[in-house]
C-alpha cells in the first residue's frame, strides 16, 4: 500500500506549520483563499514529521 | 542561475519535464521570497534522495528557501548526505574533493568579482560536519583566517551518516554509535567558538525546529559576507537512521537539543551588527 500523508480539510485552519517541517520540497501547497494545504501524494515519504507539529492534528499519515 | 538563462524557447517549452516548467513560472528567481511563503512559490530543489524524516534534508529545503538571491547564488558541497539534495537543485552548484570545499569556494568568489565587479554573486559552502569540521577543518580555518568573504553553512547531523555512523567530531561526547560501540569518548569540536577568533564576521548557530531563525541567520549570514567578511552557520539536523530514533520525532529530537546543547546563539562584529540593523530597518537613533 503506498502511505502518504492526508489532510483533514475541517480540521486544517491553514497555519503554514507542517510546510516549514517538511523534509520533502514541494509537497505541501497552500491554498490562500480557502486557508488549507493541499498534499501532493506523490511526493510524500509519509515519514510524519508533519503529523507531530500539526497543533489541530488534521493530518494523518494512511 | 538567472531566470533568462533557464526560461525555454517557447517552440521547445512542451517538451521539458513539469517541474522545470513550474520552476520558470514560478520559481523565487528574482522575488524576495522566503522560509514565511514556503508553498506558495516552487522551490528551486526537488525530490531529496534522503531517508524518510531526514534531518539533513529539512536543513537544506530549509537554508535554499533562505537564499537571498537564488539565480546569483553558488552552492559549494563536499560528498556527505549534505551532497545529495544539492545535486538536483536549481542552483549553480559544486562538488569538491572531500574537505576542500572552502578553498575552492574562495577562489570561485574572487573569479566571480573579477568577472562580475558590479554584481553581488553569493557563494555558500554547505557541506556537513564530517567536511568541515573533520576532513576540510584546516581548509576552513584557513578561509576564515584569509577573511574570504563567502558564507560557511554546516549541517551537524552529529554522525557520518552515509557511511555508516562512524563517529564524528562533532558527535556529542558519550554518544553510541553503529562504530562507536562504547561511546564518543571525547569532546564535540568547538567549531562555533572557532569560528568567531578565526575571523568570521558573524555566526549563528540554529536547529531545524525553529526555521524562521534558521532563515534569518542564513540571510544574514548571506547578506554580510557579500561586504564584510566570512560567516558561519551551524545547522543542527538530527539523523534517524544513524541514531535510531523513529523519523517523525526528528523535530522534537531537535527541539530537545535547542533546549540543551543547541541552544540559539549568535555572534557578530560591531560592524555587522551596524550593518544588519540598517538592513532590517531598525537602525536605532543616535543619542542627541
Amino acid at each position: 500500500m503506498y502511505l502518504s500523508v492526508r489532510v483533514d480539510t475541517e480540521k486544517c485552519i491553514g497555519c503554514k506549520i507542517c510546510i516549514t517541517s517538511c523534509p520533502e520540497p514541494n509537497v505541501f501547497i497552500f491554498l490562500p483563499e480557502q486557508k488549507l494545504v493541499e498534499v501532493n501524494e506523490s511526493r510524500c515519504k509519509a515519514c510524519g514529521l508533519c503529523t507531530t507539529v500539526c497543533a489541530k492534528e488534521a493530518l494523518k499519515i494512511g | 542561475m538567472s531566470k533568462k538563462i533557464i526560461t525555454p524557447v517557447a517552440s521547445l517549452a512542451h517538451i521539458l519535464p513539469e517541474d522545470y516548467r513550474a520552476l520558470v513560472e514560478k520559481g523565487p528567481h528574482g522575488k524576495s521570497v522566503g522560509i514565511k511563503d514556503l508553498g506558495s512559490f516552487k522551490e528551486i530543489t526537488e525530490e531529496h534522495p534522503h531517508c524518510a524524516g531526514c534531518g539533513v534534508s529539512l536543513g537544506v529545503r530549509l537554508a535554499l528557501a533562505a537564499l537571498p538571491a537564488p539565480e546569483d547564488t553558488l552552492v559549494v558541497g563536499t560528498p556527505g548526505c549534505s551532497f545529495f539534495a544539492l545535486s538536483q537543485t536549481a542552483v549553480n552548484y559544486s562538488n569538491t574533493a572531500f574537505g576542500n570545499q572552502n578553498s575552492v569556494a574562495s577562489g570561485l568568489k574572487r573569479m566571480l568579482s573579477i568577472r562580475y565587479p558590479d554584481k553581488d554573486k553569493d557563494v555558500v559552502v554547505m557541506a556537513g560536519d564530517g567536511g568541515i569540521a573533520d576532513i576540510g577543518l584546516d581548509m576552513t580555518l584557513h578561509s576564515w583566517f584569509r577573511g574570504e568573504k563567502i558564507s560557511t553553512i554546516m549541517l551537524d547531523n552529529e554522525v557520518y551518516g552515509n557511511t555508516g555512523g562512524q563517529e564524528s567530531g562533532m558527535s556529542p561526547e558519550g554518544q553510541v554509535l553503529h562504530m562507536a560501540p562504547k561511546g564518543k569518548n571525547f569532546k564535540k569540536i568547538p567549531v562555533f567558538e572557532m569560528a568567531r577568533t578565526a575571523g568570521c564576521v558573524y555566526g549563528a548557530k540554529v536547529t531545524i525546529a525553529s526555521p524562521k531563525r534558521l532563515g534569518m541567520a542564513v540571510n544574514r549570514a548571506i547578506l554580510l559576507a557579500r561586504e564584510l567578511g566570512p560567516t558561519y552557520v551551524q545547522i543542527y539536523t538530527p539523523c534517524p537512521t544513524n541514531m535510531k530514533f523513529s523519523p517523525a520525532d526528528t523535530l522534537r529530537i531537535a527541539k530537545e537539543a535547542g533546549k540543551a546543547h543547541y541552544a540559539f546563539e549568535e555572534f557578530m562584529t560591531e560592524e555587522a551588527a551596524l550593518r544588519i540593523a540598517a538592513m532590517e530597518g531598525g537602525l536605532e537613533k543616535e543619542p542627541e
